[in-house]
Order: structure tokens, then sequence, then C-alpha cells
């Protein structure tokens, strides 16, 4: 069985793809060194991330396959789901072999998995882009935590740095200790380790009673269906969202 | 009074308005402005009867002057009234919005003073959040009927959509539930929005950057259940507003019993499975090249309860059924129960490259349980065949039919445990809409 282990990297994972292309390998497992356990450490290939490597295997999939064939791709890697590293190898490998149409063979099983894994991620991305939740800090930066299943950071970022343009903002993923940082200008993501409650704005409160009440009295008695609430906002989201804590 | 209450009387009072679309126009934000509008809407949470949360819906005022018999804000009801001023509602607006609860605002009031006075009230609030906050989120505006035309035109130029409620499917349950309110003072300001989307559009043709007349158009709301017309007659209708008025949507509310009226049936709960009948119904209008002819006619003038209208379609035209899956059309694979838009599009992207069989029909996820019925996979048949009707319909049902149903009606319905002849099941569908 043959293993590859790279640093956890988007990059890194395009090398590991240019790798088993060059050296004719065809790898049964790609994953990242902290997916790994400790035993099997012994039986596997580490690949050095090489940006120059990974750059002409981006190219490459944009010119040869297409430009969404590389969401699919990204998108899937953002996923973090178990063992997607070597579906995204076999979906660019039939990608490379039949060109653009590869998105449209949906009965092959690496087409599925990482349609299926990209959809996951832009669900969860288009779902949290409602969901985030601001709060004014002393400091008067709008903080928003949020715990999400796939690292979608990165790309709720422009949406908000478009939308929330005139006021700075931070968006910290703490199940993963980074954020996305915004300072009126642009963004970046850094990692953060901030474990204690910030101190709020003196209004910020007051808004969050105002939202809560909201809240309260837009539901119609009558109607009441906790289950189809559920269905649309699961629980898991519950923690950081102000009118259900 | 403290803004908070006010915030959860208005709310309260406004909250009967289904509407909570925020789809449908494109604003780009700029550096230093606060917000953008993107095409496909965003939910922001959803309240605790299921239903989505997306823009702060609020009233400027619960005061009105009009007697509309089916609502709470009504002047001969006896409520608290109060009043957001402008500069509240701006306040509001803003600082929900800089904390992502909402994408924006859906300004409706009671008729305040006169339709002009309240309609003036209202632009204000807008025109302040727009120039003077810069604000580029959206905004839905209830045109109050009855107001000027000059005030339609300059609230239009303010807003994403702007919506006039027809209240009733026919004028004879308006007049009758609706006094102060007519035909031409609700459906007048419809065709008058139209008019100027048109209008604005062949500007824009000529003049690029001339300004946007409400470019996610219009939608309109009606009260399903507090009258006696049938789905037959609500679908003509809604038919007649996408076609002719060039509605966005159509929709519909299942009668509330916010308030005890002689003149208003008697209803427990909501007509809540009608009112999801009808959304699907409206769906195949928009979205399916459904005519509201084929859905229903003059001996069968409600739609079913135990299917979706598709399935019920889909079983009253059997003879045209079953459809190679490779050769159909796109319009035909539509109308096969269980394919939906995505997967209609899925087998013809699929069926280019190879022509398709069972295995892979199910493997590029469409589900056959019910669709198996209704098509062939390389000339051949996968499904059952029925020698009377209602097996066929038994088939269709959703396999916890009583169970989904609770879901969307909020109580059990002990007939679902069994199948009754069309006419009875009909009766019982009209004793639970409260139709009188
Ligand atoms: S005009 Fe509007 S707010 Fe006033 S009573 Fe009629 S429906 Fe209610």
């Amino acid at each position: 069985m043959l293993r590859y282990i790279f640093d956890g990297t988007f990059e890194g994972l395009l090398t590991c793809i240019y790798e088993a292309f060059y050296r004719r390998q065809s790898p049964d497992s790609i994953c990242c060194w902290y997916q790994l356990q400790e035993d099997l450490i012994s039986c596997c290939t580490e690949i050095r991330t090489d940006q120059e490597k990974a750059d002409r295997v981006l190219k490459s999939i944009r010119s040869k396959i297409s430009a969404k064939a590389l969401d699919h791709a990204f998108h899937a890697y953002l996923s973090e789901i178990d063992d997607i590293g070597v579906w995204i190898y076999r979906y660019l490998k039939l990608g490379w072999k039949i060109g653009p149409s590869v998105d449209s063979c949906l009965w092959e099983d690496e087409v599925q998995m990482v349609q299926k894994a990209a959809r996951k991620t832009e669900g969860e991305c288009h779902r949290m882009l409602g969901l985030l939740r601001f709060r004014e800090l002393q400091s008067g930066i709008f903080y928003a935590p949020m715990g999400p299943d796939h690292n979608i950071v990165s790309l709720l970022a422009p949406h908000f740095a478009k939308r929330l343009s005139d006021q700075p903002w931070m968006i910290h993923d703490v199940k993963r200790d980074i954020a996305a940082i915004y300072d009126r200008k642009d963004w970046t993501i850094a990692l953060i380790r901030q474990k204690k409650a910030l101190p709020l704005h003196g209004d910020e409160l007051e808004f969050q009673r105002m939202w809560k009440q909201y809240f309260k009295s837009v539901a119609i008695s009558s109607r009441r269906n906790l289950r189809l609430q559920k269905h649309f906002m699961p629980s898991r989201y519950w923690r950081y969202l102000v009118e259900k804590n | 009074m403290e803004l908070k209450n006010k915030v959860g009387i208005l709310a309260d009072a406004a909250k009967y308005d289904v509407s909570c679309s925020s789809s449908g126009s494109s604003r780009e934000g700029e550096k230093g402005s606060l917000g953008h509008a993107v095409p496909a809407g965003i939910c922001h949470s959803w309240s605790d009867d299921g239903r989505c949360i997306s823009l702060l819906k609020i009233l400027m005022t619960n005061n009105c002057i009009y007697d509309c018999k089916y609502c709470v804000n009504r002047v001969s009801n006896d409520v608290p009234r109060v009043m957001l001023t402008p500069d509240e509602l701006v306040y509001l607006t803003i600082n929900f919005y800089r904390r992502n609860y909402i994408e924006g605002l859906f300004l409706s009031s009671g008729v305040f003073r006169s339709p002009d006075y309240t309609m003036e009230l209202m632009i204000e609030a807008i025109k302040k959040l727009r120039y003077e906050y810069n604000f580029q989120g959206y905004i839905h505006l209830k045109a109050i009927p009855g107001c000027d035309r000059r005030l339609l035109t300059e609230a239009g130029m303010l807003a994403d959509r702007m919506s006039v409620n027809i209240e009733t499917p026919t004028s004879d349950s308006l007049k009758l539930l609706a006094p102060q309110k007519n035909k031409e003072a609700l459906v007048g300001p419809m065709y008058f929005i139209k008019e100027r989307i048109l209008e604005e559009r062949e500007n824009r043709r000529i003049f690029k950057a001339s300004p946007k007349f409400i470019p996610a158009g219009q939608s309109t709301q009606l009260i399903v259940g507090a009258t006696p017309e049938s789905d037959l007659r609500i679908l003509t209708l809604s038919q007649g507003l996408y076609r002719r008025l060039q509605m966005k949507r159509v929709y519909y509310s299942a009668y509330m019993p916010v308030v005890f009226h002689p003149m208003l049936p008697a209803v427990e709960k909501p007509p809540l499975l009608r009112e999801h009948r009808l959304y699907q119904a409206d769906w195949l209008l928009r979205f399916y090249g459904f005519s509201a002819e084929e859905l229903l006619d003059y001996d069968n003038p409600n739609l079913d309860s135990l299917i979706d209208p598709k399935s019920d379609w889909a079983v009253r035209n059997y003879h045209l059924f079953p459809v190679e899956i490779n050769k159909a059309e796109y319009e035909m694979l539509l109308r096969v129960p269980g394919i939906g838009v995505k997967s209609a599009e899925k087998i013809l992207r699929a069926r280019r490259i190879r022509a398709l069989d069972y295995d892979n029909l199910k493997k590029i996820g469409v589900v056959l349980k019910r669709a198996r019925h209704f098509i062939t996979c390389k000339g051949k048949f996968y499904g059952s065949t029925f020698r009377e009707e209602y097996q066929l319909r038994q088939q269709l049902m959703p396999y916890q039919a009583a169970k989904k149903i609770r879901i969307e009606d909020g109580e059990q319905l002990s007939f679902f445990s069994q199948i009754l002849p069309r006419s009875e099941e009909q009766s019982r569908f009209l004793v639970r809409a409260g139709e009188v």
C-alpha cells in the first residue's frame, strides 16, 4: 500500500499529485500528517510542498480540464473529509484523460466523491453567510466566532469584505484556530489562539436583546414547528447564534 | 416606550406577511458603503415556526384607519398602537445589518392618517438609509394601496422590490372583508409598477447609467382559506399575475384566525397543507411549464391532499408514460414524478456522453422510487404495472405520509392510514381548509 503524506496545505496536495505523475506511481491514500495515526507513519512517503510544482498542476487543471474542476478540487479539499485527497487525485487524473466533460461523468466514483465533498463545503459556506453573527467589541472591531464542519473561513471572507466594507471585522474559526481579519482595506488569514471571552462594546447587549425580541415576535405561534426549524438550522450551529443562546 | 418593546409589537404585527425573500437583486457594494445584495438571497435565521428570516420585517406603525376584517391592525381592534420614527428604523436596520442578523429591510405599515402620508413616512426612512448611510442592502417596500403614483415612482427608485397584496382571490371577497380597499386600488399600482419597470428597462438600453426601478420586481400575497374560492380559481389568478403582470412571486398565506369575526370562518388551525399544495402547484407554473388548466379543471377544482400536484397530473395522464430517459425532451423529463429540475439537468448532461441505464441513473443521484413507474431506460421498464388507479396513487404517496404531513400540518391526520375515494377526501379537505 502506497501512502503519501503532506503538510495539509492545498499546495501540498497539488505537489503530491505532481509527484504521483512524475514518479508514475498511483498512491492508495494521500493524507496530511496530522490526520495520521502514529503507527502508520513508517509506511508513508513524505512529499515536500513545492510551490513551483503546485503552480504547474494548478495551471494544467485550468487549461486542460476547466476552471470549474479546479473549484471542485479546492472546495473538496476544504471539506476535510477523510481520504478526500486520494479522490481528488483520481478525479483530476480522469479529468486529464477526458477533458472538461469530466464533470458530467457522474457515474464515476471519483467524480461523485469530489463533487459531493465540494457541495458540502459550498453548502455550509452559503448557510454560514446567513448564520454568522458579529458582536461589536470594546475596541470597535466586529467579531464573529464560529465552529463549522468544513474549512470555510477563506470562502466567507470575500463576501464580508464586500458587504461590511466600512467596518473592521474578524471571523474566527474556533475549531481550527484560524481567523480572517479585515481592516477596512484587505483581509488576511491568520492563526489565532483566543480562548478568553473578549470585552463587548457598551451597546452590544442592547442590540442582542432587540434581536432576540424580534426573533421571538416574528414567529407565528399557531404554526409552531421546531422540527422544521432544526432542519434548516441544525443545533450544532446554535452555540454562536445570538438568538438561540 | 423603549425601542425594544416597539420592535416586539411592530414585528408581531408584520409577521403575517409571508414574503421574506431577499433574492433577485444584485447591488454592488463599494469601499466605504455598507452592504451589497446577492442575486440568490440569503436566509439568516429560522423562527420557531420554521419560516426563514432574511429581512427585518416590520411595520412603520400598526396604527391603521382601515378595517380589514382579517387583520390584527384593523381600526376596530383593541390593541396598543405604536410608531417608529424614520430615525429609529434606520438605527435598527443599520445595526442589525452590521451584525449580520439580516439581509435588509422589509418595510410595511398600517395606513396612518392617509395612504400618501404613510407612504411619505416610509420613503423618508428609506431615503435616509440609501443616501445618508449609503446602505446597499436589500429593501422590500410595501406599496400602500391608494397612494399617489408619484410616490410609487419615488419609492421604486429606492427599493429592490415592491409589493401590493391582492389579499383575496376575487373582488367580491375583497368587498366583504376589506371594504375600504377596492380592486382598482390594488391592481392599479401593480400595472403602474409593471409599466414603470418596462419603461426603465428601455431607458437603460439607451442610458446605461439611468437608475434601476425595483430590480427584484414585484410580488403579491393572497390569503387562502378565509373565503370560498377553489384552488383552480386561485391558480388561474396566479397564472394571470405571472403572465400579464410579470409578477416575480405570488405568496399564499394560510388563513390564520388572528381575529374573531362573524364574517370569517371559525378555523382552529390554519390550512397549512392546502397552502403547501398551492406552493407546489405554483412552482409547477413557474418552473415546470405547467398551466393552471392542466393541473385542475371544473370537475377537480381543488388540489389533491394525498399526493403532490405533479404526481396527480401524471396519474391522470398515465397514457403519456412511460418515457424513454435517453430520448425524452427536457420538458417531458420534468413532468416525471420524482424528477426535478436538478435531476433533469443531470440526465441531459450525462446522456450526451453515454446512453444511461437504470444503474447509471441511480448513480448520478436520480431518486427512482416514484420515477421508475414512469420511465424506461434503454427501452427497459423497471416499474410495476397497476390495475387500478388508486394502486398507483398509493405508490406515489410519501412513504411516511402520515408522519410527513404532521410536519407540514402540525396535526395528525387519521385518514392517511387509508385511501378514501376522492369525493370524501375532498369534503374533509373543505372542512379542514375552513371553507364556508
Ligand atoms: S389596511 Fe393593512 S394594516 Fe390596515 S387593516 Fe387593512 S390589512 Fe390591516
